[in-house]
C-alpha cells in the first residue's frame, strides 16, 4: 500500500531532476556555443547603433562611444573602416571579458625597424592597458615593410599567453596573412586570444577535451550507448557463458604446439615533430621593453 | 484409464502440488502426501502412443479437451488437475522433473516488481495490472551431455615494438599453432516444444541443476505440461549451434598469449553421450498492453523474467537526454577542473 502510493512521488522527482539537467544541458551548451561562434552576430547591433566617427587624417579612431577602446591602429591600411569598426568592437567586448587589451598595429613601417622593437615601443609609447596604463595587454603587430608579425603579451596576458601559445596562435593566423586576408586573419587572433586566456597557463590549449562541440558529441555518444544497453538488455540477459554446462573434470588442452617459423622487422623513423606550417621557423619568445615591461612573445614572416 | 488424477486419502478433493512445500497437497483440508512416498501408476500402464483420442475426467466425467502436446491440465468443468498418463510414459516418459519452486502468487509479484523496474516500459504498462493469464508450464526439454573433439590449426604473431636511436622496430614473429581439445558439456538444455520461442527459453537458463529429480507424475498436479514435439536427433544440431559460442571461446582462451591469431582449420567432432528427457518449470505471462498481447516467461525456480516489454518513446528521449546532459555536465567540470574554463 505504501510503496504505491509514494510511487507517483517518486517518478515526478525522476522526471524533474532529467528535465532539470536536460534545460542545464541545453543552457550551458548554448552560452558557449554562443560565446565561441556568434560574436559577430552579437556585436553587429552594437555597430549599427553607433555613431559613425568620422577618422582623422594620419591618425584611425573608431567608434568613441563611452567604454569603447581604440584597439585596432590600422596605419598600414590592411582593413576597410568597416571592418576595423567591427574587429575593434570585437576586441573590445572579448578583452572585457579577460580584462586584457587585445591590440592590433599594422604599420607599412617607413624606418625599417624589427617587428619585435616596434611592438615594444608601440607599448612604451601608447601605454595600453586594460586595467591600467602599461597594463594587460596583448598586441598583434603586422610589419607590412618585412612581412613579418610579432605577438606579444603583456602582464596577465604574458602568463595566459606564453610563448608556446602565441606560437599556436600565430600558426593559425598566418596562412590567412599571406592570402591576404587580413579580417579574417584579425578576428581568428582575437578569438583566439580571448579562448586561450580562459584556459589555465600550462594547459595545452587546444585539448580536444575543452572544445564544447567535443563534449557534445562525447554525451550523446555516452547516451546513446546507455540507452541502446537499457533497450537491449530489457528483454533480460543472457546469464550463462561457456563455463556454465562444462564439465572441467574431463575438458581441457589434450595436444598443442606453437612452431616458430620466422620473424620479421620493420622499422619507422621516429618523426621530428619541430617543423611549423607556414612561415619561416619563428619562435624568438618574449623580451623586456626600454620602459622595463616584460612580455611573452611570437614572430613568424608571413 | 489413460487419466491420472490425485484424490486425497482424506477429504476426496482433488490435490495439486505445493511449489512452497515441494509436496502433494490438499486445497480442501491441507493435508500434505510427500510425493517420494507415492507409488506413480506411471510405472503399471503400458499404452502404446496415439492410442487414445479421448479423455474422461475422473471426476465428474465430462470429456478432456486438450492439445495433441498437453500431458497435464486441468479440467475445464471441474477444475480438477489431471495428468494424461499416456503422453508420459513409454518414449515420452520423462527422466527428470524440476519442479517449480515459485507458486502462482509469488509469480504474479516477481512479474509485477520486474515491470516496475523496466525503465523504459511506458508507465501504464508498468502498473502490471493488465495480466491476462498466467499459466505454469512444463516445459520439456532435451539435457544433452556432448563430448567435443575439437582439432584447431593456424597461424599466429607476437608483435614487439621497441626503439633504437631515431627508429621504431616493429619485430613480429610469426608461429604456426595447434591445439587439440577435449571439451565435454552436460546437461545443456535445449527447448523441445514447438510452441515456445526458443529465444525466450534460451534467456531463462541457467536451471538450478541441484533441484533435478526423477520424474514422478504428481509433480505435475495443478499445472500444464506437454510433451516433446522434436525428438533429442531431431534438435541435436540446435545443441551443437548453442555449444559453438562456447567452444569458440575456449579456443580462444587457449591462445591469449598471441597478438593475432588466423585459423586456418577448426574441426569440431561432437557425440552426444547421453541425452535425457527433461521437463522443466516456466511460468508463462500473457499481458495485454495497447492492443498487443505480450509474451513473458518466468523461470519457475529462479524467478528470472524474460520477454520484449513495449518501449515508451518518451522514456528513451528523457533517459538519452538525461544521461547526455549529465556526462555533458561532468565533461565540463572534468575541462574545468583541467584549467579549461567552464564555457
Amino acid at each position: 500500500m505504501n510503496r504505491r502510493s509514494n510511487r507517483p512521488h517518486l517518478k515526478k522527482i525522476q522526471s524533474i531532476c532529467l528535465g532539470c539537467l536536460l534545460l542545464s544541458m541545453l543552457s550551458i551548451a548554448f552560452l558557449s556555443v554562443s560565446g565561441w561562434m556568434a560574436p559577430s552576430l552579437l556585436a553587429a547591433p552594437a555597430e549599427l547603433l553607433a555613431p559613425a566617427a568620422e577618422s582623422e587624417a594620419g591618425s584611425v579612431q573608431y567608434a568613441k562611444e563611452a567604454g569603447t577602446k581604440t584597439l585596432i591602429f590600422d596605419k598600414a591600411g590592411l582593413l576597410t573602416r568597416e571592418e576595423a569598426e567591427e574587429l575593434n568592437a570585437l576586441a573590445n567586448r572579448l578583452g572585457a571579458k579577460r580584462e586584457t587589451d587585445i591590440i592590433i598595429v599594422t604599420t607599412d613601417n617607413p624606418d625599417q625597424e624589427d617587428v619585435m622593437v616596434l611592438t615594444q615601443n608601440f607599448y612604451d609609447e601608447m601605454a595600453p592597458g586594460y586595467d591600467r596604463p602599461h597594463g594587460n595587454a596583448v598586441i598583434l603587430t603586422v610589419d607590412m615593410y618585412h612581412r613579418e608579425i610579432y605577438l606579444a603579451g603583456f602582464y596577465k596576458a604574458e602568463q595566459y599567453l606564453d610563448d608556446s601559445r602565441l606560437d599556436l596562435i600565430r600558426d593559425q593566423i598566418i596562412p590567412y596573412l599571406s592570402d591576404g586576408d587580413y579580417r579574417t586573419a584579425f578576428e581568428i587572433y582575437i578569438k583566439k586570444a580571448h579562448q586561450y586566456m580562459g584556459i589555465r597557463p600550462g594547459v595545452d590549449p587546444e585539448n580536444l577535451l575543452f572544445q564544447t562541440w567535443f563534449q557534445l558529441t562525447i554525451s550523446c555518444i555516452i547516451g546513446g550507448v546507455v540507452v541502446g544497453m537499457m533497450a537491449y538488455h530489457s528483454g533480460g540477459r543472457v546469464t550463462v557463458n561457456h563455463r556454465t554446462y562444462e564439465d572441467k573434470s574431463t575438458s581441457g588442452v589434450v595436444k598443442q604446439y606453437d612452431r616458430y617459423l620466422r620473424t620479421t622487422v620493420t622499422k619507422r623513423k621516429i618523426p621530428k615533430n619541430d617543423s611549423r606550417p607556414g612561415g619561416w621557423g619563428g619562435g624568438g619568445g618574449g623580451g623586456v621593453t626600454r620602459g622595463g615591461h616584460s612580455h611573452s612573445g611570437s614572430r613568424g614572416s608571413f | 484409464m489413460p487419466v491420472i488424477q490425485y484424490k486425497c486419502a482424506g477429504c476426496g478433493s482433488g490435490m495439486t502440488f505445493d511449489s512452497t512445500t515441494g509436496k502433494l497437497s490438499c486445497p480442501s483440508c491441507g493435508r500434505q502426501d510427500d510425493i517420494e512416498q507415492i507409488p506413480d501408476p506411471l510405472k503399471k500402464e503400458v499404452f502404446e502412443e496415439g492410442e487414445v483420442h479421448e479423455y474422461q475426467c475422473n471426476s465428474c466425467g465430462a470429456v478432456i479437451v486438450t492439445e495433441p502436446e498437453t500431458s497435464a491440465t486441468s479440467c475445464s468443468f471441474c477444475g480438477s488437475a489431471v495428468v494424461l498418463s499416456d503422453r508420459l510414459s513409454g518414449e515420452l516418459a520423462p527422466a527428470l522433473v524440476i519442479p517449480f519452486a515459485i507458486s502462482k502468487e509469488e509469480a504474479i509479484r516477481a512479474f509485477r516488481k520486474w515491470c516496475r523496474n523496466g525503465l523504459l516500459t511506458p508507465s501504464g504498462f508498468m502498473n502490471a495490472d493488465r495480466i491476462k493469464n498466467i499459466t505454469g508450464i512444463y516445459v520439456p526439454f532435451w539435457l544433452y551431455d556432448l563430448d567435443n573433439d575439437v582439432e584447431v590449426r593456424g597461424y599466429a604473431t607476437k608483435v614487439r615494438t621497441y626503439r633504437r636511436g631515431d627508429y621504431i622496430y616493429t619485430e613480429t614473429h610469426h608461429f604456426e599453432i595447434y591445439r587439440r581439445i577435449r571439451l565435454n558439456y552436460v546437461r545443456l538444455p535445449v527447448d523441445a516444444s514447438e510452441k515456445m520461442n526458443d529465444k525466450l527459453m534460451d534467456r531463462l537458463e541457467p536451471y538450478p541443476y541441484d533441484q533435478l529429480k526423477p520424474f514422478k507424475t504428481p509433480y505435475l498436479a495443478g499445472f500444464i505440461a506437454e510433451k516433446y514435439s522434436y525428438t533429442d536427433e531431431e534438435l541435436f544440431p540446435r545443441a551443437k549451434e548453442k555449444i559453438r559460442p562456447f567452444i569458440d571461446s575456449y579456443i580462444s582462451s587457449t591462445v591469449s598469449a598471441f597478438h593475432t591469431v588466423r585459423f586456418t582449420e577448426k574441426q569440431i567432432d561432437t557425440i552426444a553421450k547421453q541425452v535425457k528427457y527433461a521437463l522443466l518449470p516456466v511460468w508463462m505471462v500473457y499481458y495485454d498492453f495497447d492492443k498487443t498481447e505480450y509474451t513473458f516467461a518466468m523461470n519457475g525456480q529462479t524467478g528470472k523474467v524474460v520477454g520484449r516489454p513495449p518501449i515508451s518513446k518518451g522514456k528513451v528521449a528523457l533517459w538519452f537526454s538525461g544521461v547526455s546532459a549529465a556526462s555533458f555536465l561532468v565533461l565540463k567540470i572534468v575541462s574545468w577542473v583541467m584549467g579549461g574554463g567552464f564555457l
